[in-house]
């Protein structure tokens, strides 16, 4: 199991280096995505920080909390998608059967497809995700250690949602348009403080669009250093992850090929 | 298992349907349409074949379901004694694949890294890994473009890095779908070459499915027919061209003009002064009573015997010929 584990590992590392060198090749193109995502941060951060300024507590929560809250959806989605990235397309590569040439290799074939592409804009969530957190909100090295376990979570999180919808398009044949509305769903309750939702949406933010695994529990786990509140964020993202790969290798069965030119990387 | 099996392919009534939807509501229509219609056949270990057939014929769904990317119908198969749909990560271990049409390789990278990422997903130790690449890319003439990204290499270049890199982990059975496609004639010499060298010199079972006639004939020695799913003739490639159409042609030089040829089943493709070029249908009249007659007609100054090109032969199969229908496995070949 370890030994197995290890191997992955070497492989994921192996992938996260040829994706970074094949995105180096255009060294311009590759930092301005880089930058550019962190300056898209950076601009949201701004608006909250002009809303705390006339309102200094919404909710309980302070502006420190939702820099905590940007921080961890940030490098969440941006570990996700920079090691992960084939999670973005997945709904496509499905519906234009594009997964014959993952299919040709002695690995487990999700977490190996998951790996064949990296998002160069999801570098500057991620950088700025742990820049922000360490440069506003200043953590001592506790929080720190939290907040890093918890970006792992957040990422996993991402990760399994981006496969329980991207994977409709074993049963609905092209459902890439679907997969995506979801998933900005998701992303956008993933940014906005969960305290300001009561009710039906409370419940859409466990359910059907999981945000409230990044939006809520890691921050009061971080808030309150709770050890409670964070294993129940992990067992969330392992919940969702857990039904995407279900969902996946359910539909893998209804897979039919197809005959598309293809190139990688 | 993999290694010391002697038959590297077997099917057995190997069937693929996939149904087609059209309409909304009540007119929802579901239509099966069959791809692969009980095919059987078994491919020694070592043998080289070319498994042929018009567009939709189900040339490319057999090969997804021999290397497990598609589940049968029905039917069974075993590639290197593995069942490839449900043993398929056990069984890529030792098959190579090549599809025209889809690369393994980092469009953005060098030949290079992409094998040496394979090397990490099959797990292959260092050193062996790296005398196979080095053997590789002496044999297969990768060095002067080895770093050079993908995206910058010749059509050529590509499909010989991707033949090579089917082959760094040593399978023992290699799929070929269109290899040769859209190259240019050097460049398909080349790599049939290279094929045919793998082929023999290390006993790679080669499968291939090609729309080229020099693929065929350079390559495999025994070839496979299908259409509409099924197998219409399964033979030998020098068989294919010397027995199912029956004729040669038969080009002729005189010292001085001849007299006209009448035999039946004697075409006249070409005629000038000094010269004939007449196609023979040796059902109708024996080769050697045709050359008795071209000796009498006049004195020869020089006389060739051909096979029909072997396009032709496959054209006139895709097209309905009369093929006789071969029970699959039926065939014994070296």
């Amino acid at each position: 199991m370890l030994k197995q584990l290890t191997n992955y590992l070497g492989l994921v590392a192996a992938y996260t280096r040829l994706n970074l060198n094949a995105q180096l090749e255009y060294r311009g193109a590759f930092i301005s995505q880089v930058v550019a995502m962190f300056l898209n941060d950076g601009v949201w951060l701004v608006f909250w920080t002009l809303f705390f300024t006339r309102f200094p507590v919404l909710r309980g929560w302070t502006i420190n909390d939702v820099i905590t809250l940007w921080a961890m959806t940030a490098s969440g989605f941006g570990l996700a998608h920079a090691i992960y990235g084939n999670v973005l397309p997945l709904a496509g590569l499905v519906a234009q059967g594009q997964l014959d040439v993952w299919m040709l290799y002695p690995r487990a074939l999700l977490p190996h497809i998951l790996l064949g592409r990296m998002s160069a804009s999801a570098w500057g969530d991620a950088l700025f995700g742990y820049a922000v957190y360490l440069v506003f909100v200043r953590p001592d090295l506790q929080h720190f250690g939290l907040f890093v376990v918890l970006t792992l979570s957040a990422a996993l999180l991402f990760v399994g949602f981006g496969v329980l919808t991207g994977s409709l398009s074993f049963f609905l044949g092209n459902a890439s348009s679907l997969a995506d509305q979801w998933r900005f769903a998701m992303v956008t309750f993933s940014t906005y403080p969960a305290v300001l939702f009561d009710g039906a949406i409370k419940l859409l933010l466990y359910t059907l669009v999981p945000a409230g695994f990044v939006s809520y529990l890691p921050v009061q786990a971080l808030r309150e250093l709770s050890p409670w509140y964070a294993l129940l964020a992990l067992a969330g993202a392992l919940g969702v992850t857990a039904m995407g790969v279900l969902v996946f290798y359910l539909g893998l069965r209804r897979y039919e090929s197809g005959n598309l030119m293809e190139m990688r990387g | 298992m993999a290694n010391s099996n002697p038959i590297a392919v077997q099917l057995e009534n190997l069937s693929k349907t996939f149904e087609l939807r059209s309409g909304w509501g009540r007119n929802r229509i579901r239509r099966a349409v069959i791809a692969v219609d009980g095919i059987s056949l078994t491919i020694p270990a070592g043998q080289s074949v070319a498994f042929i057939g018009p567009n939709g014929a189900g040339k490319s769904t057999t090969i997804k379901m021999l290397t497990g990317i598609l589940h049968p119908s029905a039917g069974q198969a075993q590639v290197l004694g593995y069942t490839p749909w449900r043993e398929r990560r056990e069984l890529v271990r030792y098959i190579g694949a090549v599809f025209g049409q889809r690369s393994q390789l980092w469009y953005h990278l060098p030949p290079r890294d992409t094998f040496e990422l394979l090397a990490r997903i099959y797990s292959l130790d260092r050193g062996s890994y790296v005398r196979r690449r080095d053997t590789l890319i002496e044999r297969f003439g990768l060095g002067e473009f080895l770093h050079t990204p993908v995206r910058k290499l010749s059509l050529g270049q590509r499909m010989r890095a991707e033949v090579a890199a089917s082959l760094l982990h040593a399978p023992r059975v290699l799929f070929l779908d269109e290899p040769t496609i859209g190259l240019d004639v050097i460049a398909r010499q080349e790599l049939r070459d290279l094929i045919l060298e793998w082929n023999r010199e290390e006993g790679v079972t080669v499968f291939l499915t090609s729309h080229d006639a020099g693929d065929i004939e350079r390559v495999a020695r025994r070839v496979i027919v299908i259409n509409h799913g099924r197998v219409v003739l399964d033979d030998k490639v020098s068989a294919l061209r010397r027995q199912y159409l029956g004729s040669k042609i038969l080009s002729v030089k005189f010292h001085a003009p001849p007299a006209p040829i009448v035999l039946p089943g004697v075409t006249t493709l070409k005629a000038s002064e000094y010269a004939l070029k007449l196609e023979v249908d040796t059902r109708a009249t024996p080769i050697e009573q045709v050359m008795a007659e071209v000796l009498r007609a006049g004195a020869v100054a020089d006389i060739a015997i051909e096979d029909p090109p072997l396009e032709e032969v496959i054209a006139h199969i895709y097209a309905g010929g009369s093929a006789p229908e071969v029970a699959a496995g039926d065939h014994k070949h070296a």
